[in-house]
């Protein structure tokens, strides 16, 4: 009984009802409390839960600039937190993250193939030792770790010019192009990286591979992941990735 | 509801579009008053950078869920939120409460109502919130893969089932929280707000 309503409030919201069972089911809105009650509930639910995980990525970001900003603006008690006292609120929303994290996590890697998304944590853009107080550098590294990727890129192309001989410049900027989609543009970056014998070859590499994964060339990615080295600090990821494909 | 959005509204905005500029400016405005305020009540800058945070976060899905609308100063709004925030938090922690309630009189009437808004928009989050991880695992893993994958069919394919159980679970598991949180107290005290 109970979960026929439940499908019925569910057809309703898809707008799968026939027009008669639609009449009668509004009639049975304005007559009956509890099954308002109920509906009511139903959909909040549904309004509320999707806002928050659709939101998730986002909201993600905006904390990371909300902590950014507030340890910048927010200066006292810095002694405190050089001695790494955490404050109890927010060890155990780290906790929480964890756990969240580890759910997560286990829950994708229980169910079939691997996705982008799983593997592309990207470090943080660091560029501040290339020369000081250069806005460009700030704004391409702010844009970069909060996910703007369109702003990012713009930035690091004016960057690549100052610095053309820097890999690290032209590495982020074909994430930011894998991370855009463009596919092609990026893999042609990552390949004269991972060809070349910078610091940066494997790491190139690797996100050759995330790339073709991003596409589903799953292949492809075996194929790529297969040439990592031992050595290389991509060399764990890269097995496991292999492991799921 | 044709309510007249204040200026201050580039806020709400800043918080949707993870503007850094405008919301820098922000914590350069407002950040200063609430630090003072949860430290001369028992608490720490570090409490206070958490507090003004989970407001915010709690804003931004506001805005993002109900399109939200600021009609007033975003100043008052704020405090008053982040204030009763830290409040509630001491409260929690067991803290006394020593102090204070100063000003909150000058708080006009539209103001209060703007900032009961969001208290309730939060507090019926986390009930939601608290309810679903009531679930056993299975439906919240389906319901968290409806949610984020959106088309069922994907979801089916997804979880490794057809489409028609994927459907048929997902009304069941919604209705199991739909029951938990009619049930719950919090729920009724909710409904007499």
């Amino acid at each position: 009984m109970e979960e026929l309503r439940y499908r019925e409030f569910e057809n309703y919201l898809n707008n799968e009802l026939s027009e008669t069972e639609k009449i009668s089911f509004e009639k049975r809105l304005k007559s009956d409390t509890n099954f308002k009650q109920e509906f009511e509930i139903y959909k909040a639910l549904e309004t509320s839960l999707s806002s928050k995980f659709e939101n998730e990525e986002a909201e993600t970001a905006l904390r990371n600039t909300l902590s950014e900003l507030g340890s910048k603006y927010i200066k006292e008690d810095k002694i405190k937190k050089e001695t790494k006292v955490i404050s109890l609120m927010r060890y155990r929303k780290l906790m929480v993250a964890a756990s969240i994290a580890l759910l997560i996590g286990f829950f994708i890697f229980r169910n079939g193939t691997p996705v982008y998304g799983d593997f592309s944590k990207h470090n943080n853009l660091e560029l501040v030792v290339r020369g000081d107080n250069n806005e460009t550098i700030k704004k391409a590294q702010d844009a970069f770790n909060t996910r703007n990727y369109t702003t990012a890129f713009a930035q690091l192309t004016i960057l690549e010019e100052q610095f053309p001989d820097d890999t690290e410049i032209q590495l982020y900027k074909a994430i930011c192009l894998l991370e855009l989609d463009k596919y092609s543009q990026a893999e042609t970056i990552f390949n004269k990286i991972s060809e070349g014998n910078s610091a940066f070859s494997s790491k190139a590499t690797w996100y050759k591979a995330l790339s073709y994964l991003k596409q589903e060339k799953f292949e492809g990615c075996k194929q790529v992941l297969k040439t990592i080295p031992e050595s290389a600090e991509e060399y764990t990821l890269a097995k496991k990735l292999l492991k799921k494909l | 509801m044709s309510q007249k959005q204040h200026a201050d509204h580039i806020y709400i905005e800043a918080l949707l579009k993870n503007d850094s500029k405008v919301l820098s400016k922000l914590y350069e405005k407002f950040s200063n008053k609430i630090v003072a305020f949860v430290r001369k009540n028992n608490g720490n800058s570090d409490d206070a950078q958490d507090i003004i945070q989970e407001t915010l976060i709690t804003i931004y899905h506001q805005a993002k869920e109900k399109n939200f609308i600021l009609t007033c100063p975003f100043d008052a709004y704020f405090y008053l939120l982040c204030k009763r925030r830290w409040l509630n938090e001491l409260k929690k922690r067991g803290t006394n409460r020593v102090t204070i309630l100063e000003d909150e009189a000058s708080i006009k009437d539209e103001h209060e109502q703007q900032v009961e808004e969001t208290e309730i928009f939060e507090q019926q989050n986390q009930l939601f919130e608290s309810k679903f991880k009531e679930l056993g695992a299975k439906c919240q893993e389906l319901l968290k893969a409806t949610f984020k994958i959106k088309s069922m069919e994907e979801v089916a394919e997804f979880l490794g089932v057809t489409y028609g159980y994927a459907r048929k679970k997902k009304s069941q598991c919604m209705g199991k929280l739909t029951q938990l949180v009619k049930n719950s107290n919090e729920f009724q005290q909710l409904k007499d707000c």
